[in-house]
Order: structure tokens, then sequence, then C-alpha cells
């Protein structure tokens, strides 16, 4: 009966509704879905559950921060998260020329005189965790129109004790338009300040009490004639403090969120093991049921590829593969399915076997109908149940071999797969900062979906195998 | 009797000869580097060149190169390393040494906890063996090796060091230097080991235990069991005489067919464990462009797997009486 007819399709509901009933009943089957469900959530919507981009976003926090749930421990109460203190400048008092501050400062200067003039912007924050291990100041500079003067620019920041560390020091007599960005890290800007780079750490000593912090910026104006002029901008000022702890999941070497990994991780995973196992199950089942139902030379043919097939050593194989030819995500899925589908196919061809005597089969051909016909409308749906069943008990395979080959370098490096998670946690340090944050969460998943397909699978093989329902 | 073994033995060589058109197929006529740069190196001396032009027939007509080829294989000649410029064939044996060592030993370990664990969980089936046999078998068959073998070196490599100040080595087969004393050198190289065989064994163990109990379960549910026990026979005789026994022909079998995959499988631990093995070689070499090296392996990968599946089949047929006696149809 085609599953294509009205008919067909009431017996084809009616057996799912029957299928679905009995695996209700299995623990471990529902187990396994639920979890399903749930990476499959992951992966699906991924972009909205992720507030960063994996692979881009860098220095979110510091190197292997930690994930913010560390701080339920009393000893890792203080930590610091991620700072970025947007810097909206206040002047400290009344300016002697009209400026426009707040996010953005902007004055326009025309001097009257040839007299010096000071403005002094601040703001002030509250710092109330450990030390940090660096942090960075950040602005773009606009001087445009600067005629017959002299302009001197400085930024400190002043700790609660009152000691005051300069940040950053410019003049100009000339126009510039730039981006300014200062790390406490930075070679040349430590040792400017008498600090011993490697050595000392500027954060840890100017961090080190918790209170009121200030960060200055002072615009010194030295006009030559009366008729010196210029306009000033200092836009988008932050002051950023790469945190401790970050995220779900923390941070890996680079400052990039893991858990945004894991999530878009999923998607990849999930998809290359899915494909590969679809595919091989469907080269599996085409080529059991040729072998089976043809019979003869062909079956004879098949069955030697078979078996000189699965001598075959699958994973240096696919690595000399993937060395030679590129490591391509549609390669390493196809190379995967074309070392998947034996197991499947000698299945199905003993069921061919059997059921090519069955009467059904007699009745079509009898009818006139043709080998390629009986093949396709009736021997093949009635393998289904148990092409189904190897399929997803064949994804954990695949899945398990992509992180193989991921892990030992030798995945497509645009894909950014748990497998590779687990490769730049080993390559990046991971094991000597011991960051378990970022070594745990991949390999569990990969765990956690292979069960679940073990489960589904198992739910699936006891009501569709006929040898297994025998042994109960 | 011996039309199966000559049919095996057909299979066997004809596998042996796809392996070898395949390796030449894939290394010298679909690779996309250059056939001759898979062989000879710029770096080699000019007497190398010379004996490796002849024996690969590197300039020469596609089917003598093939002719050629096959047999440089089958006489062991692998032509020499990029890297080391020394002849592959020696070093063979050098690394298939040190894989055999760590993965040997852990497929003996494996072996001793698992099967009887499954023996044990069949025979009181439902109980508290038979779960923690089931539920282990599973988890860790999901589980990634290699991620097995990533928390155990986390912890009792970096863990250990940052608690205790000491800790087993997190890479290496030997200290610098090699102990001289044999004893001094098993031990050394006991601690060395021991990461990865903990890790191995305790991801593996659940696999064999399940295959076995499941065997043993499927062999206690045959009629002659019934017969067994109607005679009067003692559970524990019915038990190991009649069910484990028929169980033996496939727990051989699968014993056989686990060695090469000591030696395939050992790839990724040798490479977290930085194991000087066939494994760590084969990867060196692929990061290192090293075409000898990396077709002399892949090779002795097939040949391996090859000898053993069809050892394997030779001794089911000699263990199951069935297939001794010869089965009609």
């Amino acid at each position: 009966m085609s599953i294509f007819s009205k008919e067909g399709r009431k017996i084809l509901s009616r057996r799912l509704s029957g299928f679905w009933d009995e695996y209700k009943r299995t623990k471990v089957g529902i187990a396994g879905a639920i979890i399903l469900i749930i990476f499959g959530g992951l992966a699906i919507f991924a972009p909205l559950l992720t507030p960063y981009d994996p692979i881009i976003s860098k220095r979110l926090a510091e190197s292997f921060a930690q994930p913010q749930w560390v701080t339920i421990l009393p000893h890792n109460k203080d930590l610091p998260p991620t700072q970025d203190i947007q810097l909206y400048w206040t002047a400290q008092e009344e300016s002697p020329v009209p400026i426009e501050w707040g996010k953005r400062v902007a004055l326009r200067f025309e001097a009257a005189t040839t007299k010096q003039i000071d403005i002094r912007l601040a703001y002030n924050f509250t710092y109330k965790y450990l030390p940090p291990l660096s942090f960075n100041l950040k602005f773009t500079l606009n001087a445009e129109n600067v005629t017959d003067m002299t302009y001197l620019l400085e930024s400190n920041l002043i700790n609660p004790k009152g000691d005051q560390l300069n940040l950053w020091r410019h003049s100009g007599q000339a126009d510039a338009y730039r981006l300014i960005e200062i790390q406490s890290t930075e070679y040349w800007w430590m040792s400017a300040r008498g600090y011993e780079p490697g050595v000392d750490n500027v954060a840890q000593i100017w961090f080190a009490q918790q209170g009121q912090y200030t960060v200055t910026f002072i615009i010194s104006l030295m006009p030559k004639t009366t008729t010196s002029k210029m306009n000033l901008k200092i836009e988008d000022s932050t002051f950023n403090i790469p945190g401790l702890i970050h995220g779900i999941l923390g941070a890996d070497n680079e400052g990039r969120d893991i858990f945004s990994q894991l999530v878009w991780g999923s998607r990849i995973s999930l998809a290359i093991g899915l494909l590969s196992a679809v595919i091989a199950t469907s080269l599996g089942v085409i080529i059991g049921v040729l072998a089976g139902y043809v019979g003869g030379a062909v079956d004879e043919i098949i069955m030697r590829i078979v078996d000189i097939l699965i001598a075959l050593p699958v994973l240096p194989l696919l690595l000399a593969l993937v060395f030679l030819f590129g490591p391509n995500v549609i390669y390493i899925i196809v190379l995967i399915a074309i070392f998947g589908w034996q197991g499947l196919s000698r299945v199905i061809r003993s069921q061919i076997l059997t059921l090519r005597e069955a009467s059904f089969v007699e009745c079509a051909r009898a009818s006139g109908a043709s080998k390629t016909y009986v093949m396709f409308k009736h021997l093949v749906p009635n393998v289904l149940p148990i092409a189904f069943a190897s399929l997803v008990l064949s994804v954990p395979g695949a899945i398990l071999t992509e992180a193989a080959l991921s892990f030992l370098g030798f995945g497509d490096p645009r894909a950014a797969t748990w497998g590779k998670m687990l490769q730049s946690a080993f390559g990046f340090g991971a094991f000597s900062n011991l960051a378990w944050w970022w070594i745990l969460p991949p390999g569990l998943a990969i765990t956690l979906v292979c069960l679940a397909f073990v489960f589904i699978g198992h739910a699936v093989d006891n009501i569709v195998n006929p040898k297994l329902r025998r042994r109960r | 009797m011996r039309e199966y073994l000559a049919k095996r033995i057909a299979i066997a060589l004809l596998t042996l000869y796809v392996i070898l058109t395949l390796n030449f197929l894939i290394f010298q006529v679909m690779s996309p580097v250059n056939p001759a740069k898979t062989i000879l190196d710029p770096r080699f001396k000019p007497e190398q060149r010379k004996m490796l032009e002849e024996q690969f027939g590197i300039y020469e007509a596609v089917h003598i190169r093939y002719a050629k080829y096959l047999v440089s294989l089958l006489t062991w000649n692998f032509g020499y390393s990029f890297l080391t410029r020394a002849s592959v064939a020696e070093e063979i044996s050098f690394r298939l040494y040190n894989t055999v060592i760590l993965l040997g030993t852990v497929l003996v370990a494996t072996i001793i906890v698992g099967i009887p664990l499954g023996v044990l969980a069949a025979a009181k089936r439902g109980g508290k063996t038979d779960v923690f046999t089931i539920g282990s078998g599973l988890f860790t068959w999901a589980m990634p090796v290699f991620f097995i073998e990533l928390l155990f070196l986390l912890l009792l490599s970096y863990y250990f060091s940052r608690w205790f100040g000491w800790s087993f080595p997190s890479s290496g087969m030997l200290s610098n230097p090699i102990p001289a004393e044999p004893l001094a050198y098993i031990a050394d190289l006991a601690w060395h080991m021991f990461i990865p065989v903990i890790a191995l064994v305790i991801g593996g163990f659940g696999s064999w235990a399940l295959y076995t109990r499941n065997l043993l379960l499927d062999a206690l549910t045959q009629d002659y069991i019934v017969t067994a026990r109607a005679k009067g026979l003692s559970e524990r005789s019915v038990l190991y005489r009649h069910a484990f026994a028929s169980t033996l022909p496939p727990i051989v079998t699968m014993i056989t067919l686990s060695i090469p995959g000591i030696v395939v499988g050992a790839m990724i631990t040798e490479y977290i464990f930085t194991w000087p093995g066939m494994g760590s070689w084969y990867l060196g070499a692929m990061q290192a462009n090293d075409y000898p090296v990396v077709q002399a392996v892949l090779y002795i990968y097939s040949i391996l797997v090859i000898i053993f599946n069809f050892l394997a089949d030779i001794l089911y047929g000699v263990l199951d009486p069935r297939i001794r006696v010869g089965m009609r149809r």
C-alpha cells in the first residue's frame, strides 16, 4: 500500500499514533526526547539566547574569567564583573569657556587674550570589588581648526586615597582626529610610568582599595595671539575594567563568552551529526534493498564491497583524506556518511530477503509491476521502521567522529563545533589555568546529546525490532 | 570448514589489494599534491633521490608507477621521512612498540575489569550490579573517549599539582634521563602511563561489561539452559560451563577485533598525552606534510585491521563447532 494514497495515509497515521503510544511508556525514551528538545531549542534559538557573538566579541572579560555564579562561594564573593563605565564628564568648577559636557565634550574656543585657559572635567565611580588585572581607557579625540595655539590634554586616575596616576597626555598645535586607547598592560605605557612590564600589575596596585575613584580630563588651552581658536570634541569615552567573572559559563583565553560558543556550537555539531547520519542511513537502505531484492551478481558485488569497507580503519583514513583534500564541512559530512552505511545495509538486506517472499510482493509482480516499482513503493516503506531506529542510533557515532576530528585539529576551521571548543581549550591553556568552565561544558554537551539519541534509539529499537521484543 | 577458510583468505587478499590500490589512488593519483612530492623532498641527498626514483618509478608512466608502488609497499619499503631524513621502515618498530605498550595494557586491564563485571551483571539480572553495568556502559559509550581522558588529565595532573604539590605527569612516556635499571624503568613507565590507562579503562570497561552481559543473557534464554537446569545442575555450573562457554566465540572474536583498535584508536590518546607512538607520529607527519610517513602508517593500520579481522574470522570458525563441522544449506 502506497503511503501517498488517502487510505495509505490513514493507515500511516494510525501506525504512527500506535507507535507514539508505546514510546510514551518508555521512561528512557522520554528522557532522551526531553534532552533532545532542550538542545534542539538551543540550536534553533541560538541568536536569541546569546547576547554576544561567540567568535568576534573578544575581551568581554579578562582571560579565563570564571562563570558569574561562582560568587555563591564566600571566598569568591568580591570577584569583579566586567565594568564598562561610560564617562559622562562633568565640569569641576565654572568653565571660563562655554563647553558642552556629558557623554560628548565639545568646546569652541576663541581667544580673547593670550592667557592660558584650564578646564577640568571629571567622572566619579565606585569600585567595590577585588582588584582587577587590567583596565583601559578609550575615547575619540577631534581637534579642528586649530589656529595659532597650543593645547595640552591630560587624563588621570585618582584612587580613594587621593593618589593620582597619569593615564594619558598629549600636546598639539595642529588638527588631530584619533581614536585613543590606552591599556594598563601595554609595555611602553607601563615603563613610561615607572612600572616593570611583565612583573608589576598596575591595575592591582591602583585598584587595591574599594571606594570612590575619579577619572579626570584636563584641557589646557594656550593661545599665542588674540585670534587663536580651535574646536575640540571628546566623544565616546569609556573606562573599561575587564572582569574576573563573566556570564553563565565564563570566558576563554581571549575573553570570549563560552556560553555563546556552546549554544552556537550546538547548531553545527547537531547539523553535522544529523546530516551524516541521514545520508548514511539513506545509502544503507537503498543499497540494502538493491542487494536483497535484485540478488545475484549485484548482491555478491555489493556484499564484497561492504566486507572490504568494514575492514578499513575509519579514523586514520578520514584524517588522511581531510589532510589531502582540505578540512571542509561538506567533505567531512560526506566522508563520515561513506563510512557509516555498511552495517545498516546488511541488516536491511536480510530483512528484504525475508520480505521478498511475502505475498504482497508476489501480487504486485503478478499485476505487472516492475522491479523498481516494487522496491520503492513496497519494500522501502516496510523497512523504514528499522531504518529509522538505525538512523537515530547512528547520530551519536557521527557526532563523536566529528568531535574527534575537530579535536585533533582536522575539522573545518570555520565551523565552531564543540570538538573545536575542546581543541581550543586544550591548546590555549585551559588546563594550566584550571579553567574547568571551558573544558566541562562542551564535553558534557556532547555526552548528553549522544545519550539522548541512544535512549531514543533504544526505545524505538525495542518497539520496532521484532527480535528484541521476543526476549521480553 | 575448508571452503570457509578459503573464502576468508580470498576476501583478505582482495581487501589487501584494494587497500594497496586505494593508497596509490589517494596519494599518487587523486591527491592535489604532485605525486613526486609525496616521495621526494628537496632536502634529500642525491643518492637517496636516485634510489627512491628507481624504486617508486617517479618519472615513469602511471601503470609502471602503480606496479612499483605495490611492490614497494609489499616489501616494506616506505621511503624516507621528510622530517628525520631516516628510513620510515626503521622508525615503525620503535613507534609501534610504544603504542602497544600503552594500549595493550589498557586492553588487558579493560578486559579484566569488564568481562567479569558483565558476567556478574547477567548472573544477577536486575540487581545493583546489573543496573550499574548498564548505566556505566551506556554513559561511557556516549561520552567521547578523549573527553574522559581530558577530565582525568585535568584532575590527576593539573588539579593535583594545585592541591597537593605533586601530580602525575601530564605528558611523555619516560622521564629524561631514561632510567637505566629495569625496575626503575618499569616504574617510570607505569608512572607516566597511569593517567591514560586509568582514563581509558574507566571509559572502556562499560561497553565490554555490557556486551558480555547481553551475550550471556541471550545465551541464558536458550533451550539447552533449560535442559541443563532441569537436569539438576548447579546454577554455577549452568552459568559457567554452559552459558559462558557458548559466549566464548563472540568474546574471543571481539578481543581479536579490538587489537587493531589498539593501534588505530591510539591517535587521540597519544595526542593528548604526548605519547611517542604510532598515532602521534601519524598526526605529526600530517602537520609537517611528511607524506612518506602518512602513507606508511595508513598502510600499516589497514594491514593490521585486515590481519586481525581475518584472524577473528578463523578463530570464530574454530571455536564455533557449527562452522567447524560445516553447515549445509
